[in-house]
């Protein structure tokens, strides 16, 4: 308990504050409620009301690849490969925030620590490429992969690495973000792990990345949220149906004459799903005070 | 166990248009304790860091143990080091940081605990072994420090300021120490400190840096054994900062050169009798006269007594055994203190009258090098 002297109305204002994050929750939460609401509705309504009247599973079964026997007795059979798109998302999510907090936390180390000709242009210049969207470079991606596919098979248009590869290019934030991290660790333990014997890689290995493994979540739940939602550069270099990420698959639910939102609620559903596991394994890192007591502050 | 020796050691970090450190040479012998003081920005823990190869050398010689060693990344010099901000590994417990480095040089478990055990028995930390550092007070965290580098055996031990974030109880005793741990060692060592107590009482020789001079040839000022540097201080910057408080300076000029014996006026008029051989000075010459506050003698009695400096009373701080007066007069170079031994009330802005023993004083020519003593205290 803090030994602090506390106004008398406390109890008020504990309750206030309550109340509005309630408020703020119920905001947060309506539109999450919404969506699942839609994808237990029968039929394909995005309107209606929160509890659905007639619950059906048609849309689950759909995207989880059951056949479905409707109340009139017609059978209705899944049309996509739904749990192969979210292998897809998996794989490709997994991969590039894998390599992306490899070239990252390499590339930020440079950036903090070492010392070389032409820094900081490198790191401005990044900053003000990495401004312009992705989607600005849409037609250079086509035709770059189109060509190397020519050369390098397994790197052409409509394969999972090239898609990666695409992913690979946004670093920039996360490498300002751990670059920034690593600046706030005292160098000082890193020159006495050198004293010690370390070799630079050795004192990088066991002494700065593990200092900072609440930033290398950071990064890599941030980078999984955004490939696992990204949807033009896949829509553009994804092309077979069973090549697809759930991002770009669930638009095929989405016909110009009809929208099945029923479908696609679920799947984005499923797509949450990871995305929270994820935030729930990446949160036992998030903590705060690892480098206390390692220097006088 | 380790000899080194520092020829023409220059460092800029400007490709050579400022310079921090010129032309120090310096050679350190094996199991000798040195000690580099100097005020901040000093380049004196910068020389350290060049030594144990954490910053570059730009120009001179740097040999440990006769070998060359300018280009020799850290971990292959097997130095030591105690950084001032203790600088353990956060997530590591007190062994972990302990066994670190030997883990690195793959030793075997067997030495490795025999050292750990060793280290921490000298440093009595067996009982927190198993803390990590946050857990530990500032007194602890620098004896791990200080284990860290124990136990890798190291050929020279280098402290940077390592007591200057403790408290002032726990720096006497960490300093003793550190001298009981250098007696039982015979390491090399070399420690940075801008506190002139520490190196006074620790070091075997002192090298005094100073900052670096526009067109001044080096800076390091002078080295030599503590009481040398200050019975007989070469400079004006050395006599300043050796010694606490610190020397009184007084504009005046010779009278009358000598080699035993010189005369000197103060600019206000009075005469001295001081001895410095000064016989390569001409009557008329600028000088600087030194006198430490604990030096002079109490001569609020005897007005008029021969070699009486006469000052006005500013302050008095009363410490119970001895009382400091701050005086004014008109040719102090900054602080005019006087050391008594009683404790008594004085009133400010009476007069007070300082003895100054001829044989106790320094003489300073007008470019702040010192002239010899003829009758300096004999020390060992």
């Amino acid at each position: 308990m803090m030994a602090m002297v506390q106004p008398r109305n406390l109890k008020y204002r504990v309750w206030a504050a309550r109340i509005v994050m309630i408020l703020l929750l119920c905001l947060v939460m309506f539109p999450f409620l919404m969506i699942l609401s839609v994808s237990f509705r029968t039929g394909n309504f995005a309107t209606g009301s929160l509890i659905p009247e007639n619950p059906s599973l048609e849309h689950w079964a759909m995207v989880l690849g059951f056949e479905y026997t409707a109340a009139d007795g017609s059978v209705v059979k899944p049309t996509f490969p739904v749990l192969t798109w979210l292998w897809n998302s998996l794989k490709v999510s997994f991969t590039t925030s894998a390599l992306i907090l490899m070239l990252s936390t390499t590339g930020a180390y440079a950036f903090a620590r070492l010392r070389f000709r032409f820094k900081n242009h490198l790191l401005t210049s990044m900053m003000i490429l990495q401004m312009f969207p992705a989607v600005l470079a849409l037609v250079a991606f086509h035709a770059f992969f189109n060509k190397l596919g020519g050369v390098v098979p397994w790197l052409g248009l409509n394969t999972h690495s090239a898609l990666v590869m695409s992913y690979l290019g946004g670093i920039t934030m996360h490498i300002w973000l751990i670059k920034g991290y690593f600046e706030s660790i005292d160098v000082a333990l890193e020159e006495s792990a050198y004293i010690d014997g370390a070799t630079p890689w050795q004192a990088f290995r066991y002494i700065l990345l593990p200092l900072s493994v609440p930033i290398l979540a950071v990064v890599f739940v941030l980078s999984f949220i955004g490939v696992i939602g990204e949807y033009p550069i896949a829509s553009v270099l994804l092309q077979g149906v069973d090549q697809l990420t759930l991002a770009v698959g669930m638009k095929q639910f989405l016909y110009a004459q009809n929208y099945l939102w029923g479908d696609f609620a679920a799947a984005a559903i499923l797509t949450g799903m990871p995305i929270t596991v994820v935030f729930l394994m990446a949160q036992r890192y998030l903590v705060n005070g690892l480098t206390a007591g390692g220097v006088k502050g | 166990m380790a000899e080194v020796k520092l020829t023409q050691l220059d460092k800029s970090y400007d490709g050579g248009k400022t310079f921090v450190l010129k032309n120090i040479n310096l050679h350190i012998e094996d199991g000798e304790f040195v000690a580099f003081v100097g005020p901040s920005g000093c380049g004196k823990s910068t020389l350290l860091r060049m030594i144990c190869g954490l910053e570059e050398i730009t120009d001179g010689l740097l040999e440990l143990d006769g070998e060359h060693s300018n280009d020799m990344p850290p971990n292959e010099r097997r130095v030591g080091m105690v950084f001032q901000s203790y600088a353990l590994y956060p997530h590591m417990t007190v062994r972990e940081n302990m066994e670190f480095g030997l883990k690195l040089a793959k030793a075997n478990k067997a030495e490795i605990n025999r050292r750990v055990d060793e280290a921490a028995r000298i440093l009595q930390l067996e009982k927190l072994l198993d803390r990590k550092p946050k857990a530990m007070s500032g007194g602890q965290r620098q004896r791990v420090a200080i284990g860290r580098s124990i136990v890798q055996e190291p050929r020279l031990f280098l402290f940077d300021e390592p007591l200057s974030n403790l408290d002032v109880s726990l720096r006497v005793q960490m300093r003793q120490e550190l001298s009981r741990l250098h007696n039982k060692l015979k390491t090399t060592a070399i420690y940075v400190t801008h506190d002139q107590v520490e190196a006074m009482t620790l070091a075997d020789r002192i090298v005094v840096l100073s900052p670096l001079a526009d067109g001044a040839e080096s800076n390091l000022e002078q080295v030599g054994a503590p009481l040398a540097l200050y019975h007989n201080p070469c400079n004006l910057f050395v006599a300043s900062f050796i010694g606490s408080p610190k020397m009184n300076f007084f504009r005046a000029a010779i009278v009358e050169p000598g080699q035993k014996e010189t005369r000197i006026k103060l600019e206000c008029g009075t005469e001295l009798r001081v001895c410095n051989d000064t016989r390569n000075a001409r009557a008329g010459d600028k000088v600087t006269l030194g006198i430490r506050p604990q030096d002079v003698l109490n001569h609020e009695e005897a007005d008029g007594a021969e070699n009486c400096i006469t000052g006005t009373i500013e302050t008095i701080e009363r410490l119970g055994n001895e009382s400091f007066i701050y005086l004014n007069h008109p040719d102090i170079h900054e602080a005019f203190i006087a050391r008594v031994e009683d404790s008594l009330r004085r009133q400010p802005g009476a007069e007070f009258h300082v003895g100054v023993p001829a044989e106790n004083c320094h003489l300073f020519d007008a470019s702040g090098v010192a002239f010899s003593r003829t009758r300096s205290p004999v020390f060992d």
